[in-house]
């Protein structure tokens, strides 16, 4: 069961977003009322200093973390009052996940991984491993489909990856630092996938980088600096 | 808008085919522990239930499953007992009898080459050696067609004292009684005392019934031996069995005790041998189960971070809650089974190492594995459950 297209083009909006944590009984403020809305095709860069906040953006973004105040709408669900069960079904559904350090499961072979998300939508194991070879093959490695991530190179468990996070058809791909771990010629190529298949399927990209290259060649630049927001390029 | 996908049952089984291929060296001490647990119980309850039926048997041999029937003279009444009773019409009357035997009794000297010993002598039918658990050393018991001939099996103990040293009592040597020369076709082993019998086999010398006629002149039955098929309720065969030779005997009554005490005594003695065994595989299941709880908890410790990783692709609580709770279960459904192959070749290896007839406790393997799983489940929901409960974002920030 899929969840509902929202009727309105924005896919993501905060509103007021603050985030806080209380730490050795002194409260820490990460973010303070963050607004930023993101259309359906979008690709945005979130940049900034280590210790920012990008990461607990994204965090929150991915409906990793849950904001302390504020209003979230992501594809016409309001966040705060989703159950977790719900904000489980919208991460498997419409958000691909791309980590710096690539989160493969070890235990797993790259077939099996890409396939893991299918597995929490009911899918049979048959089909979901159908689809996830289909998947391999388009980031080129169809025939690594049964080696473990150990036995793969950097770029290569980074496309493994990458095909996990789009195995599921999402609308978003939020990647922290993709080619973060990658040498320069490797993330070139992990770049050029991404942005392909923005181009191509229409998938909304968000990426946190502190790698201006990178931000260059994204349409949109949202900088985090002590915790606020602000767009580069626009009022 | 509907969010509520399960699982489909291919994907869990396929989970569950992993976990138990990559189990590898991480739990090996957990299946350890939980083998020794599962094999403690089931080879404690096997070897207490060999041991119960050892017991039981001793206590059998003491007489728990006989009975013994007496016939007192009515009050007025001086007509001697009967010579004779009709065993059979007994025996059809009453189900549940496996060995019934008469008995009369007479006692006094027997000679053998010069050397006198007093003995009792006991007419018998042919049954008796059964109803009394007599064992033969030599030779044979009395048959049906011996009931003419002057034939005697001889108890152990005045065999030893008729014999001289060197030239001891043999198959077919004639001993004397009155002017009356028997034939030993017989010769008993050495026999327990008996404590609820009338006669103890080791002073007597066993004679056809129909011939006591010719060493005292008018015999009479003494006593009725019953000895029961096993599981049988004692009191009502006792009942049963007096109202038949009641129907035989006009001017005696018919007194038949059970010998409950024994039997009160046995069951008791089984119900503490069950309650100490169920103690003891308790305690080493509950060990077992630590085992079990330790390394899941290792586990999901370890693997946080792949807890984060399936909760950020879409993995709801109950998701995680089932995959570790499926590898609790594997691990202990394994660890169960090798137990089960261990305890039994541990119950026939002790039944083997001390003597007793290893027989198989029905309840052992049913019990020993399904409370290992139980185990497993118990201590395994602690920790999935603390897995499930994990933030994302906490399941996910480094370690």
């Amino acid at each position: 069961m899929m969840t509902d297209t929202p009727a309105h083009p924005g896919l993501i909006s905060l509103q007021g977003i603050g985030k806080r944590y209380q730490l050795a009984g002194q409260h820490l403020s990460i973010l303070n009322d963050v607004c930023l809305s993101v259309a359906r095709g979008d690709s945005c860069g979130i940049l900034g200093a280590s210790g920012s906040g990008k990461s607990t953006l994204l965090n929150i973004l991915g409906l990793l973390d849950l904001p302390n105040c504020g209003q979230y709408r992501f594809a016409g669900h309001d966040i705060f009052s989703a159950s977790p069960d719900e904000l489980a079904a919208i991460r498997n559904q419409q958000i691909g996940f791309v980590f710096q350090s690539f989160n493969l499961l070890p235990r797993l072979s790259a077939l099996d991984n890409v396939a893991l998300p299918l597995s929490y939508r009911g899918v049979s194991r048959h089909e979901s491993v159908e689809q996830a070879l289909r998947m391999l093959e388009q980031v080129g490695l169809a025939e690594r489909a049964h080696h473990r991530p150990a036995d793969l190179s950097g770029g290569q468990r980074q496309r493994v990856a990458i095909a996990r996070a789009l195995v599921g058809k999402p609308s978003v791909i939020l990647a922290d630092e993709p080619t973060g771990n990658l040498d320069s010629s490797t993330a070139q190529d992990i770049m050029d996938l991404l942005l392909a298949l923005n181009r191509e399927q229409q998938v909304t990209l968000i990426i946190v980088t502190h790698d201006a290259h990178i931000a260059e060649r994204l349409e949109r630049k949202i900088l985090v600096r002590n915790g606020v927001v602000h767009e580069a390029g626009r009022p | 808008m509907s969010l509520r996908v399960e699982q489909s049952l291919s994907q869990l089984l396929h989970e569950a085919f992993v976990s138990l291929r990559t189990l590898g060296k991480r739990s090996i001490l957990a299946l350890l522990g939980i083998v020794i647990g599962s094999s403690s119980v089931v080879a404690l309850i096997n070897i207490g239930h060999n041991a119960a039926v050892d017991a039981a048997l001793i206590f059998k041999d003491m007489g728990t499953d006989t009975l013994v029937a007496q016939f007192p003279p009515k009050a007025d009444s001086s007509v001697p007992m009967r010579a004779r009773l009709d065993l059979d019409a007994v025996r059809q009357a009453v189900p549940g009898i496996a060995h019934i035997g008469a008995l009369s009794l007479f006692s006094g000297p027997i000679v053998f080459q010069g050397r006198s010993v007093n003995a009792n002598f006991v007419g018998s039918t042919p049954d008796i050696p059964a109803a009394l658990r007599l064992a033969l050393r030599e030779g044979r018991f009395l048959s049906a067609f011996d009931a003419n001939e002057t034939y005697g099996v001889i108890g152990d103990q005045i065999a030893q004292a008729l014999g001289a040293p060197g030239a001891p009592l043999k198959l077919g040597d004639r001993v004397r009684i009155n002017d009356y020369l028997f034939q030993v076709v017989g010769i008993l082993h050495h026999q327990p005392r008996a404590m609820l019998m009338p006669v103890q086999a080791n002073e007597s010398l066993f004679i056809p019934a129909d011939g006591m006629r010719r060493i005292y002149a008018s015999p009479q039955i003494g006593n009725v031996i019953i000895r029961a098929a096993p599981g049988q309720d004692m009191e009502r065969i006792a009942r049963d069995a007096a109202a038949a030779l009641q129907r035989q005997l006009t001017e005696h009554s018919v007194d038949i005790t059970v010998p409950q005490q024994m039997i009160d005594g046995m069951t008791r003695q089984s119900r503490t041998f069950a309650y100490l065994l169920l103690a003891l595989g308790a305690i080493s299941l509950v060990g077992g189960g630590v085992g079990v709880m330790n390394v899941m908890l290792m586990n999901v410790s370890e693997r946080r971070r792949e807890i984060g990783i399936r909760m950020a692709l879409g993995a709801r609580q109950r998701d995680i809650r089932n995959l570790f709770l499926l590898e609790a279960i594997t691990l202990t459904a394994v660890g169960a089974l090798c137990g089960a192959v261990l305890g039994m070749t541990a119950a026939w290896l002790y039944a083997w190492l001390s003597g007793w007839a290893f027989a198989l406790a029905v309840a052992a393997l049913p019990l020993g594995v399904g409370s290992t799983l139980l185990v497993g489940l118990f201590f395994g929901i602690y920790p999935a459950v603390s897995a499930s409960r994990l933030q994302p974002v906490e399941a996910l920030r480094d370690e």
